[in-house]
Formats: structure tokens, C-alpha cells, sequence
């Protein structure tokens, strides 16, 4: 999405969502923002039913033999199996399956996920619309393992109102968009190339006033290119930010020429 | 009420009948949307297969609402996963299962056909029409569509919500008829 990014934006692009034509990255936008709005949410359904329909389109007779043999194919493998005793077949099943992809990032000092998650979370989980009520009997019930993952979440949640908000500043770079909102600073990157083997991406950090830059966290865009990292620092002390190529690990002074250098002004 | 919600009902319960039912009704669907993205009937065929596989194995995987809309996203996303796997690359995936409050327009959808959608896509403007079409079975974003239609960005947008609202306008009219 582009810097200039609104609720207005966002709207537009609902029967785009709907109809599955946004890149993954503006789809996981749009679907906390349809997961937050009302009326995001009426655009949704009316789009998502015309767009459910067009499915009828391909709706057309299969050839009888290759239909008889498709279904011959299926149907012995499923007698098969439904004659297998249940309990042959059964799995365990997690309390809560949607919690424990999170619980990784629940230690991490600076968050870095790819948005396509949160829109498989939004499938997952039933709904992106947190409160801290549901949040609170969810964290009684849980074990510590997962009381870490709820933690994860409502970070990942309040990441979310972040990125989308109307306030938030928004500065452009070349792989994405610099998020400041409040004390908190977010890259929010879509188009980065994979780093080379036994690479990361590192962010980098330097006061107002100064060119020393100071190391921050490293990361790695998913298959898509997409990161969003929150940096652990506090966005009032920071007049530019920066990101660099650097072994694994990380570097004390960027060793590449950086990715991009922004000035947070 | 769409007959392959209470057919899934059974086949949770390992129905052997009911997922035979189940196919019966709807392989032409996910069969033809496999066509349609894959262009290829082979690969419409694994595709079709791998897709009622799910629905055995995972049955769990359809959460309620319009069984045919669900089954309808599933063959997409898979046809769309076997061209990514061709290097083919579509940057684009329908959501699969936003849920919401309100359920999507689940009565409409129990109730339309073929003939129907026809109907509706032939009240909108070609231009909105080929865009809808193409970004539902070609897998491509609104950027490639711009590109490939040679259509300012915003334009692709407004064409495919305006057309979108129309056909939906139209659905519900031929449904309520």
C-alpha cells in the first residue's frame, strides 16, 4: 500500500479483496480493516456474494468417463477409510489450534511477521476483533505456553491499529513504508528480495541531530517479501531510520550499502 | 438451505453415502473451476480429486454457510496453488473464510445457478465484466489487470466494485423473482 494509505483507501479496496485480486500483503490490510469497520463489513458481504457466484460459471458438464473415473478413484479410497475404526483415525486436537502460531514471537523483542499471517489468523481465528474481555477469560483458561501466545496477540493486535490508524505517520521507502504512531516505530516492507544465504536484513537506528547509527533488530521478509518489524526503541529519540544487508547475527555498523536510509521528518 | 451443508453434516460422521451425494453434486463445480484457471483437464482432474479429498479428510474445514461457495474458494485456491507451483506466480488469493456477524448472502447463493450468474454478468458494461472475469478465474492482482487491460489503476477499482454491486444488485433480483 502506498504511504498515503486512509480508511477511505482501504474501503476501495474491499470488493477488490472480495472478488481476491489484491497481492497478499494489501489483502491482510484490508481484511483487519474489514474486521474493524461496519461498514467495510456490508461492502464485504454484497461484494463477496457476487463474487461467491461467479464460481456457477464453471459449473458445466464433465465428461461420463473421466466423471465415473474420478469418482471411482475417490470413492474406494473413502469406503476404505470409512471402514477404518474411528479411533484409528483420530488426532488430538489442540485446545486452541489458532493460538499456537503465535506463541514464537511471544519472547521476541521486536515483533516481525508477514501480514499474509494475520489474514490466515483472521481465517483461523473467526475474527481479528479482539477485545481485552475475550482476551482475559481466553488468559485464565490457558496454559503458560499459550498465555505467552494471547500476549503475542494483543501485540500483534495493537500492531495492527498502528499500521492502519489515521494518524500514524507515514514515510515512504523504496520497499515499503516507515510507520510512526506514538512511541512506536514500524517497518511495514513488501518488496524486499531475499538476502543472500547466511543473510538478514538489519534496521538500524540513529538520534536526532546525528549520523551515528546505532544496530537494531535483524529480520527476514517471508517468500513473498513481506516484513513488518516493529523496532524496540522509542520513536521520540529517533530521527532516522535505516535498513542494511548483514551476515547472520547481525552487525555493529551497517557493512552494506542500506536497503534505504529515512529521515523521520 | 444449500444441500451440501447438510450432506457435510453426514460426512463429518464418515458417510460414506453422503460424500458419494456430495460429489455427485458438485464435481461438475469444482471440476469446471479447475478447467477454467488450469486449462488443463488432467490437471482440472488432480485437481478435483485433491479438493473432495479435503472434504473427507477435513471435514471440519467447512465451518457452515453456503457449502458451495466454500467448495467453490477451495478448487480456486488450489488451481491457483498448482500455478504458482508452475511458476506461473499469481500474486492473488480469495479470502477463504472471512467469517463474520452476518453470515454472507447465504440465500442467495443456495439459489443461483449457472444460467443465473450468466444473467447478472450480462447486465453489466463489457468493461466491468471482462475485469471481474478475468481477476476470478486468472489469478492476477489489480495491478496486472491495469497492465494487461492497459486501464488506469483506479479505474480497474471502480469498475470491479461498481460491477461487483451491480451483479449483486441483479443476483438478488432474479432470486427473489
Amino acid at each position: 500500500m502506498s504511504d498515503t494509505v486512509n480508511r477511505e483507501e482501504l474501503f476501495d479496496s474491499v470488493a477488490l479483496y472480495a472478488l481476491g485480486v489484491l497481492p497478499r500483503e494489501e489483502a491482510a490490510l484490508v481484511a483487519a480493516f474489514i474486521a474493524n469497520d461496519d461498514r467495510a463489513r456490508g461492502e464485504y458481504v454484497r461484494a463477496r456474494t457476487a463474487a461467491d457466484a461467479l464460481a456457477h460459471m464453471a459449473d458445466e458438464p464433465v465428461d461420463s468417463t473421466r466423471s465415473a473415473r474420478m469418482k471411482e478413484r475417490l470413492m474406494s479410497r473413502v469406503r476404505a477409510d470409512a471402514a477404518t475404526p474411528a479411533i484409528a483415525r483420530s488426532r488430538p486436537r489442540p485446545a486452541y489450534p489458532a493460538m499456537s502460531w503465535a506463541t514464537g514471537l511471544a519472547a521476541a523483542a521486536a515483533i516481525v511477521f508477514a501480514l499474509v499471517t494475520v489474514a490466515q489468523d483472521l481465517t483461523l481465528r473467526g475474527t481479528l476483533a479482539l477485545d481485552d474481555r475475550r482476551i482475559t477469560t481466553l488468559q485464565a483458561r490457558l496454559s503458560q505456553s499459550d498465555r505467552a501466545a494471547v500476549e503475542s496477540q494483543r501485540t500483534l493486535t495493537r500492531a495492527l491499529t498502528d499500521l492502519l490508524a489515521s494518524d500514524a505517520r507515514r514515510y515512504p521507502v523504496a520497499p515499503g513504508t516507515v510507520v510512526v504512531r506514538g512511541d512506536r516505530i514500524y517497518f511495514a516492507l513488501s518488496k524486499l528480495p531475499p538476502p543472500p544465504k547466511g543473510h538478514v536484513y538489519q534496521a538500524w537506528t540513529a538520534p536526532r541531530a546525528s549520523t551515528t547509527m546505532s544496530p537494531s533488530v535483524t529480520f527476514t521478509p517471508n517468500a513473498d517479501g513481506v516484513a513488518v518489524v516493529r523496532l524496540p526503541v522509542d520513536a521520540a529519540r529517533v530521527g532516522t531510520v535505516a535498513v542494511s544487508v548483514e551476515p547472520d547475527g547481525g552487525s555493529k555498523a551497517p557493512t552494506t550499502t542500506p536497503t534505504f536510509v529515512r529521515p523521520l521528518t | 438451505m444449500d444441500p451440501g451443508v447438510r450432506l457435510m453434516d453426514r460426512v463429518r460422521a464418515r458417510d460414506a453415502s453422503a460424500f458419494e451425494a456430495l460429489y455427485d453434486g458438485y464435481h461438475r463445480l469444482v471440476f469446471g473451476i479447475g478447467l477454467r484457471i488450469l486449462g488443463d483437464p488432467a490437471l482440472a482432474e488432480d485437481l478435483t480429486q485433491n479438493v473432495f479429498l479435503k472434504v473427507w479428510t477435513a471435514p471440519d474445514a467447512f465451518r457452515g454457510g453456503s457449502f458451495t461457495a466454500w467448495v467453490s474458494r477451495v478448487a480456486r485456491n488450489r488451481a491457483l496453488d498448482v500455478l504458482r507451483s508452475r511458476a506461473v506466480h499469481p500474486e492473488s488469493e480469495i479470502p477463504a473464510d472471512l467469517p463474520l456477524d452476518g453470515a454472507l448472502d447465504d440465500d442467495v447463493l443456495a439459489r443461483i445457478d449457472a444460467q443465473r450468474v450468466r444473467d447478472a454478468l450480462a447486465t453489466l458494461p463489457s468493461e466491468q465484466r471482462s475485469l471481474i472475469e478475468m481477476g476470478f478465474f486468472g489469478g492476477v492482482t489489480h495491478h496486472e489487470l491495469a497492465r494487461r487491460t492497459d486501464t488506469p489503476l483506479g479505474t480497474v477499482k471502480t469498475r470491479i466494485r461498481s460491477g461487483l454491486r451491480r451483479m449483486r444488485e441483479a443476483l438478488g433480483e432474479r432470486v427473489s423473482r
